[in-house]
C-alpha cells in the first residue's frame, strides 16, 4: 500500500537533501580560530561595517559581526562560561567599564598605545577608547533661534521648553553615561528632579540618537539632546539640514559640556585570541582610528589624529570634570535612578 | 500484598491509557514535549525566585503603567477587530453585497502582511518623513491600536465568516415564526450561536497584541513584550524574567477564558436538517457597504502594498538586491526550511500517540508542546539563552537556536495540521496492518506516514512561513553575521532607510501568501 508515486518521492527526497546541505553549511561556519574574529558592536552598523570590511582586506581575517545595540553587552554577560565574542565595540565607556567590573573583560597584552592617553583605557588595559561624544543640543533654526536655545542642561526642565525638545530613552548608554555625569555633578536628588523634570518637559522620547536628529532636522521638534556626531551627520543630509548645536554649561560658574567616548573592549576568553591581537594592532594604527572616528565624525581621542572638518576638538570647549574611568562604579546605580524614574521605558 | 498489585496497577493505566507498543515513540514524545516546554518553564521559575527586593521595585512602579498600557491596547484592539470583523463577516455572507465573493477573500489577504511590516508602512506614510506625516500623529496610542487592528481583524472576520457559512436556516425561521423581526432574529438567533466563534477570533486577536513586538516597538508604544525587550537591552535579565511571569500570567488567563467560552457553548446541529442561510436584501444600502469594504481593502491591503511596492522599486533601482540581500535571504531559507522540515519530525510521534493512545499523558505531552506557541518570541529567546548557555553551550553559538526557537514557537501548528489528517485515517489501518504480522515502524512508514504526508507538509508549510516572519527571537539569539529578512526590515526600519527596507518585507509577503490558502480551506 504505497500511495506515494515516484514525482512526490523525488520531491520530498531533494527537499530533504536541499535541508541536510543547508544544516551543513551552517555548521562550517562555527570553525574556532582559523584566521576568525567575532565582533559584537552596540555601534550603529553604519559606522563600523566600513571598518571590518578594511580590517579583513588587509589582514585576511574573516570577521563575524554581531551588530545588536545594546542587547550585546547582556549577551556578554550571558555567555560567560560560554563564550562567542572577541571583541566588544561599545557606543560608552560605562558599559565597557562595567563589563571588565564584572570581570567579563581581560587585559590586553600590550605596552604601549599611541595616542590614546592612559585616562582613557580601562586600568587593567582591557578596553580603549578611540573617539569622543559631547552631549550637545541640536536645534532646528526654522523652528527657534540662538538666543531663545536653552543654554545649559538644567533648563531642560523649564516649563517653556514643554514640549519643544526630544530626548533618548533612559537605557540608551549615552543617557546612561549623561546621568552618571550629572550625578557626579549634583548629587542623586537634584539628578532625580532633573530626569522627572525632563522626562515630563519632553516633547518626544524616542529610541535612539539617529531619531532625534531625523525628527529635529523634520521639525517634529524644535531641538533635541543628542551626541554631537549626530548633529555633523544632519549637516550632511541633502535636506531637512537647517540645524545647528549649541554646547552646553559654557559659562564660567558652570560645569562644562558632558562627554563620553566610544572604544573597544577584549571580551575575556574569547574564541581566536590571536585574532585579537591582530586587531588590537591593527585598530591602533593611525589611519584606523581615524576612520573608527571619521565614520560617525566623532572626534578622534587621539590628539596627533586630524579632526573631521566641521567638528570641534575636546580643547575648543569646556569639559565636565568627570572621568571616564569612574563612569562604571556608578553605573548600576546611575541604572537603577533611572529605572525609579521610569525613563528607561518611556517612549513615546 | 497480592490485592495491592493490581490495584496500583490500575492506576498507572488510568493515566497512561492503552500503552503504546513501542516505547522509543514514547519516549521521543517525551522528549520533544520537555524540549518544547522547559525553556519556558525556566523563565516562569527565575522570575518566582528573582527576589522579593526586585520585586518590590517592580510591583512599585513598573508593573501598574504595563499592565495599563498592555491591557488598554488589547482591550481597544480586541474591541475594534471585532466589530470590524463581525460586520464584514455578516455583509459579505448574509448581505446581497455585489462581489462578495471576491471580498470575502480579499479581506482575508491582511493577514499576509506581518503587523510589523504593517507597522512600516503605516510610518512610512505618517511618519514625521512621510508625505501626511502632518494629518495624524502615528507614533501614539492611536496609530498602535490602528496598525494592530487593521492587521488583526481578519482573525474574527475567518472564524466568524465561517461560522456563518454553517448556520442553520431552521433555527432562524423558527425564531421568525416565533413573531421575530430581522433585527430580533439576528440579536435573539443568530448572535447567541455567533458567540463562541466571535469569542474565539477575540481570543486570538488579545494573544496577538499580549506577544507583538516588532509593530508595538516600531511605532514607539510599550507594554510587558517590548518591555521584556528593552529590559534584557538594560543588561538586566532578572527584571526581564519578572515581567516575563507577569505576561506568561496574563496570556495562561487569556487561554483560560477560551477554554471556558469553547465549552459552554458548543452548540451541535443536526445534519440532515441543514439548509444554508438565506441571502437578505438590503436595497440601497448594498452601495454604501461596498464603499465601506473597499476603505478597508484600500487602508488593509492596497496601500500598504503600493508603499512597500514603491519603496522597493526605488530600493532595487539603487541597487538594493546586492549580494548581501542574498545571503539575508539564505539565512531566512536556511533556518526556515530547517524548522519546517524538523517540525514535521517533531509533531508525528506526540500527534500519533495523542489519536491512537489518548490518556491523561499524552495530553499532559500535548499541552507541554503547546506551552511556546501563545507566549511572546522575547520569552522563548530569553529560555533558550539561559538554558543553553548553562547547559547546552554546544548548540548555542550558531544559527540552530534560532531553529530551536522557532521550533518552540511554531510546532503546535504543525502538530494541528497533521493531526487533523491523521484523524482523517481510521485506527482500523493501523490495526489491520499490525494484525497481518508487520512490525510496528514498518506499519508507520508504510502506511500511515504516507496517508499523513499531504497534512504534515502543509504543517511544516506553515511552520516555514511563520519562521520566515519571525522578528524578536531572531533579534535577540542570531549568531554574528546572521541577519535574516525580518531582522534587516527591523533594522533598516529603525534606521528609516526605507529603500532598504521594503524589497526585504516584500519577499516575506510574497512568502506569506501560502498559507493564505491553507486558512481558507480551513475555514
Amino acid at each position: 500500500m504505497n500511495v506515494l508515486n515516484h514525482k512526490k518521492k523525488l520531491i520530498l527526497i531533494g527537499l530533504l537533501i536541499a535541508i541536510i546541505a543547508l544544516a551543513g553549511c551552517n555548521e562550517a561556519t562555527g570553525d574556532e580560530d582559523a584566521g576568525e574574529l567575532v565582533v559584537y558592536s552596540a555601534r550603529n552598523e553604519n559606522f563600523v561595517d566600513a571598518l571590518l570590511q578594511k580590517f579583513h582586506e588587509d589582514t585576511g581575517i574573516e570577521v563575524q559581526a554581531l551588530h545588536g545595540g545594546d542587547t550585546v553587552v547582556n549577551r556578554v554577560k550571558e555567555e560567560s562560561n560560554n563564550v562567542q565574542g572577541d571583541i566588544f565595540i561599545s557606543n560608552d565607556v560605562g558599559a565597557l567599564e562595567h563589563l571588565r567590573i564584572e570581570g567579563l573583560l581581560e587585559p590586553i597584552e600590550r605596552e604601549d598605545f599611541p595616542g590614546i592617553d592612559e585616562q582613557y583605557r580601562g586600568e587593567d588595559n582591557s578596553w580603549v577608547a578611540l573617539s569622543a561624544r559631547t552631549r550637545v543640543l541640536m536645534y532646528n533654526k526654522d523652528l527657534i533661534t540662538e538666543e531663545e536655545m536653552p543654554k545649559n542642561i538644567w533648563d531642560l526642565t523649564d516649563p517653556q521648553y514643554e514640549g519643544a525638545f526630544a530626548i533618548t530613552r533612559g537605557g540608551n548608554g549615552g543617557m546612561i553615561g549623561h546621568v552618571s555625569a550629572l550625578r557626579n555633578e549634583w548629587g542623586d536628588q537634584r539628578t532625580m528632579e532633573w530626569i522627572e523634570g525632563v522626562k515630563d518637559n519632553a516633547g518626544g522620547i524616542l529610541q535612539g540618537h539617529g531619531d532625534i536628529r531625523r525628527a529635529v532636522g523634520a521639525g517634529e521638534f524644535k531641538f533635541g539632546l543628542v551626541n554631537n556626531y549626530y548633529f555633523h551627520q544632519q549637516l550632511q543630509e541633502p535636506s531637512n539640514n537647517n540645524v545647528d548645536v549649541i554646547y552646553p554649561d559654557q559659562g564660567d560658574d558652570e560645569m562644562g559640556a558632558v562627554v563620553n567616548a566610544a572604544g573597544f573592549g577584549r571580551i575575556k576568553e574569547g574564541p581566536n585570541a590571536k585574532s585579537v591581537n591582530v586587531f588590537v594592532d591593527w585598530i591602533l594604527e593611525a589611519e584606523n582610528q581615524q576612520m573608527f572616528s571619521n565614520a560617525s565624525l566623532e572626534v578622534p581621542i587621539n590628539p596627533d589624529i586630524e579632526v573631521i572638518e566641521g567638528a570641534r576638538a575636546i580643547s575648543e570647549y569646556k569639559v565636565q570634570g568627570m572621568s571616564l574611568r569612574e563612569l562604571g562604579d556608578v553605573w548600576e546605580d546611575t541604572r537603577r535612578l533611572i529605572e525609579e524614574s521610569g525613563l528607561d521605558l518611556e517612549i513615546r | 500484598m497480592i490485592r495491592r498489585a493490581p490495584l496500583k496497577k490500575r492506576k498507572i493505566s488510568s493515566f497512561m491509557g492503552r500503552v503504546p507498543p513501542n516505547p522509543l515513540l514514547t519516549v521521543i514524545s517525551i522528549l520533544v514535549a520537555l524540549f518544547m516546554s522547559i525553556p519556558i518553564i525556566y523563565v516562569g521559575f527565575r522570575g518566582i525566585f528573582a527576589g522579593s527586593e526586585r520585586w518590590l521595585r517592580l510591583l512599585d512602579g513598573r508593573i501598574p503603567q504595563l499592565l495599563l498600557n498592555t491591557l488598554g491596547l488589547t482591550a481597544v484592539v480586541v474591541f475594534f477587530s471585532t466589530v470590524i470583523g463581525v460586520s464584514l463577516a455578516i455583509a459579505v455572507t448574509r448581505c446581497n453585497v455585489p462581489g462578495r465573493k471576491i471580498f470575502s477573500w480579499l479581506l482575508v489577504l491582511p493577514l499576509i502582511i506581518p503587523p510589523y511590516v504593517g507597522a512600516v508602512t503605516y510610518i512610512m506614510i505618517f511618519g514625521p518623513m512621510g508625505p501626511l506625516g502632518s494629518w495624524f500623529q502615528i507614533y501614539s496610542f492611536s496609530g498602535v491600536a490602528f496598525v494592530l487592528t487593521i492587521f488583526t481583524y481578519p482573525y474574527v472576520f475567518l472564524v466568524v465568516r465561517s461560522a456563518l457559512k454553517r448556520m442553520n436556516r431552521n433555527l432562524e425561521e423558527a425564531g421568525r415564526s416565533l413573531g421575530l423581526d430581522n433585527l430580533g432574529v439576528f440579536l435573539k438567533v443568530n448572535l447567541p450561536l455567533l458567540r463562541p466563534s466571535i469569542g474565539a477570533g477575540a481570543i486570538l486577536v488579545a494573544l496577538y497584541v499580549l506577544s507583538d513586538f516588532g509593530a508595538i516597538s516600531m511605532l514607539r508604544y510599550n507594554t510587558f513584550t517590548s518591555a521584556i525587550y528593552y529590559q534584557m537591552g538594560g543588561y538586566d535579565n532578572v527584571s526581564a524574567t519578572i515581567l516575563s511571569l507577569v505576561l506568561i500570567i496574563l496570556t495562561v488567563g487569556v487561554l483560560w477564558l477560551e477554554a471556558r467560552v469553547g465549552r459552554k457553548t458548543a452548540y451541535f446541529q443536526a445534519d440532515s436538517s441543514y439548509r444554508t442561510l438565506e441571502i437578505l436584501d438590503i436595497g440601497k444600502w448594498r452601495y454604501p457597504l461596498v464603499g465601506v469594504i473597499l476603505l478597508v481593502i484600500g487602508v488593509t491591503i492596497i496601500i500598504p502594498l503600493g508603499v512597500i511596492l514603491y519603496w522597493s522599486w526605488i530600493g532595487i533601482a539603487r541597487g538594493a538586491l546586492d549580494g548581501r540581500f542574498w545571503g539575508y535571504l539564505m539565512n531566512s531559507l536556511q533556518v526556515s526550511l530547517l524548522a519546517g522540515g524538523l517540525s514535521m519530525v517533531f509533531a508525528f510521534p506526540i500527534v500519533y500517540l495523542k489519536s491512537r493512545y489518548p490518556s491523561k499523558f499524552t495530553t499532559i505531552l500535548q499541552r507541554l508542546s503547546y506551552s511556546g506557541y501563545a507566549l511572546p518570541g522575547v520569552i522563548v529567546a530569553l529560555g533558550i539563552i539561559f538554558l543553553f548557555n548553562r547547559y547546552i553551550p554546544v548548540l548555542y553559538g550558531s544559527s540552530f537556536v534560532i531553529v530551536i526557537a522557532y521550533l518552540i514557537r511554531f510546532l503546535p501548528q504543525s502538530m494541528q495540521s497533521s493531526s487533523a489528517s491523521l484523524e482523517m485515517i481510521p485506527p482500523k489501518i493501523d490495526e489491520a496492518a499490525r494484525n497481518l504480522g508487520e512490525p510496528f515502524w514498518k506499519v508507520i512508514f508504510k502506511v500511515i506516514l504516507p496517508l499523513m504526508l499531504p497534512g504534515l507538509f502543509a504543517g511544516g508549510a506553515l511552520v516555514f512561513v511563520s519562521s520566515m516572519k519571525e522578528l524578536p527571537a531572531t533579534l535577540l539569539l542570531r549568531p554574528p553575521n546572521f541577519d535574516t529578512l525580518a531582522v534587516r526590515v527591523w533594522v533598516e526600519a529603525s534606521e528609516a532607510v526605507y529603500h532598504m527596507a521594503a524589497p526585504a518585507a516584500l519577499i516575506i509577503i510574497i512568502v506569506s501568501i501560502v498559507p493564505i490558502k491553507f486558512l481558507l480551506d480551513k475555514y
